[in-house]
């Protein structure tokens, strides 16, 4: 419970890291003086920092701002004097960066699309030996993504839901053959209370999810794969306890329920690892969207994120343990009726 | 395990099926209604509904085909057979006989859809593939959950419960890859499709042979 009490607490309040949410004007045209407005998240301007703007094109040039004004603390008035693109290219994508000490380095990746008109201006292209000094913030944050923002926060509930979800089914699975093995009715008992402690896991799952896709994609629901995978692993499981409510002889419904979620564990097996991989998603990891690995996730967030996963799986099994002490109960005093 | 005693049992499941051809005859039936359901309601149909609807009806026709596979015979015919075979022996021999059964089911629909309707098949090769490994998973995870229903009473609503979310994955992948046979999607790439496919199907016949033994012994 500490744990789930820690990565839900740090998961809700440790703030994001300052970045970049839009700008007034994308299109950059060279030979002439172009200035736009920034509109930046989470950064603090009290006026006598130093900031300073690069525009950077490849790994070797970049381009420093001629004037950067502060507006408010999330508005900025950034001039740039752009010379001729080097190079024979007649657009090319550049990267934002600003940096000052106090907020340390925002970045707007290929955000920027500069047009070659042919004139040069005064100004010219720095190469990398004199490169900027790029300040650092400090302190626990997490990382700021574009179209993530702060539902990067999502990544502490709904992600280790399904990894509790799939822990419980596995180790649901595990008990099952135990049962079948050695006929002891309590381990089937725990598997199927693991079951349904899982397929709660697992509905809950789904609605992080869903409110997340609103409020990012758009919609509750697409026709996602990894959706409709997870959709279609519920009702298997949901067919599982339907076949349980349906069978009156407690061994016959242990064996064949057993049976039943040891198969229904081996087609689930595929629908979640397999076939989302081979196939385009538009969650965080594929089809280029940022995800777990690389920058996306940094220690900050593996700080929160891999406590989470443990908290969530104890607290499946927590209600497991509820739902096995009520089952235990009721066999008890069913027995004693049939004395 | 005996090959020869596999081969005998398949023998005598045909032999059971063709003494009372009412249960074959139905599922054809079941399979000549249903298209020509489809032909007069659609007008046109087109590829992709074409596709679509080749695998529902064949879906569904193998769903009432196979929920009796062990409800056909009686309580001490099984028993016999208990003594005389290996339970292995048993769900193999049925899978496979339904599997055969299932491919005859195909062809048929496949020859009554392309008479009533249309024949958007381009690769004839890929298209076969696709309903022999559609055959063999459908037949495995049907097999399978008639197996746990044998001795239930509510059969067909609970077959239907349990193992239509489970043959999803293979449907979904069936319906891609004969997208590719019937020229509307362009996938190269739909050799890993065919390797998972198989995968699938093999894991499941593992899986279904592995614990059949727990389910046959009641």
């Amino acid at each position: 419970m500490l744990i789930l009490l820690y990565a839900l607490v740090f998961g809700m309040l440790v703030p994001l890291k300052p970045g970049i949410e839009g700008l007034s004007k994308s299109v950059l045209k060279t030979g002439m003086t172009n200035s736009f407005q920034v509109n930046t998240y989470n950064t603090i301007y009290s006026g006598d920092e130093n900031q300073e703007a690069y525009l950077k094109i490849d790994s070797v040039h970049f381009l420093k701002a001629t004037q950067v004004e502060v507006l408010s603390n999330r508005q900025s008035t950034i001039t740039f004097d752009l010379p001729s693109l080097p190079g024979t290219d007649s657009l090319k994508y550049a990267t934002l960066l600003i940096t000052d000490q106090e907020n340390g380095t925002i970045v707007y990746p290929e955000g920027i699309v500069i047009k070659e008109t042919g004139t040069d201006s005064n100004s010219s292209w720095s190469t990398l030996e004199n490169g900027p000094t790029l300040y650092k913030k400090t302190g626990f944050l997490f990382p700021y993504r574009n179209l993530l923002v702060e539902s990067i926060r999502n990544t502490f509930y709904h992600i280790p839901l399904w990894f509790a979800m799939f822990i419980l089914f596995f180790a649901a699975m595990i008990l099952n053959i135990k049962y079948l093995v050695k006929k002891k009715l309590d381990d089937d008992h725990k598997a199927s209370s693991l079951i349904y402690a899982g397929i709660l896991m697992g509905i809950l799952g789904l609605i992080t999810g869903s409110l997340w896709a609103k409020d990012t994609w758009g919609a509750y629901w697409t026709s996602d794969v990894k959706l409709n995978m997870s959709a279609i692993s519920m009702m298997i499981y949901l067919a599982y306890w339907i076949l349980r409510s349906s069978i009156e002889d407690i061994d016959k419904k242990a064996r064949l329920s057993s049976t039943y979620s040891i198969f229904a564990f081996f087609t689930i097996v595929p629908l979640i690892f397999v076939i989302p991989r081979i196939t385009d998603s538009l969650h965080p990891g594929n089809g280029g969207n940022p995800a777990l690995g690389g920058e996306d996730m940094d220690h900050t967030m593996r700080m929160v994120f891999y406590p989470a996963i443990i908290g969530f799986t104890l607290l499946g099994v927590w209600i497991a343990q509820i739902i096995l002490r009520l089952k235990r109960v009721r066999e008890k005093w069913f027995l004693k009726m049939m004395d | 395990m005996k090959l020869s005693r596999i081969y005998s049992l398949i023998l005598k499941d045909i032999k059971t099926e063709l003494r009372d051809k009412y249960a074959i005859g139905a599922i054809i039936l079941y399979v000549i209604t249903s298209t020509f359901i489809v032909y007069k309601s659609f007008q046109t149909v087109t590829v992709m509904a074409w596709n679509v609807l080749f695998w529902i009806i064949f879906l569904f026709a193998a769903l009432s085909a196979l929920v009796k596979s062990f409800a056909q015979e009686s309580k001490s015919q099984y028993l016999y057979y208990y003594q005389v075979a290996h339970p292995g022996e048993i769900i193999i021999a049925k899978i496979i006989y339904n599997v055969l059964m299932l491919l005859i089911v195909s062809l048929i629909l496949y020859f009554v859809l392309v008479v009533f309707t249309i024949n958007p098949v381009v690769d004839l090769n890929l298209f076969f593939l696709s309903i022999f490994l559609g055959a063999i998973g459908v037949s495995t995870c049907f097999t399978f959950v008639a197996s746990i229903l044998s001795t239930q009473n509510n059969q067909s609503t609970m077959m239907a419960i349990l193992s239509l979310p489970l043959i999803i994955p293979i449907l979904l992948l069936l319906i891609k890859l004969s997208g590719n046979a019937l020229g509307i999607l362009q996938d190269t790439s739909y050799n890993s499709d065919l390797l998972l496919l198989v995968g699938i199907d093999s894991i499941l016949f593992g899986v279904a042979v592995i614990i059949f033994p727990v389910v046959w012994r009641s």
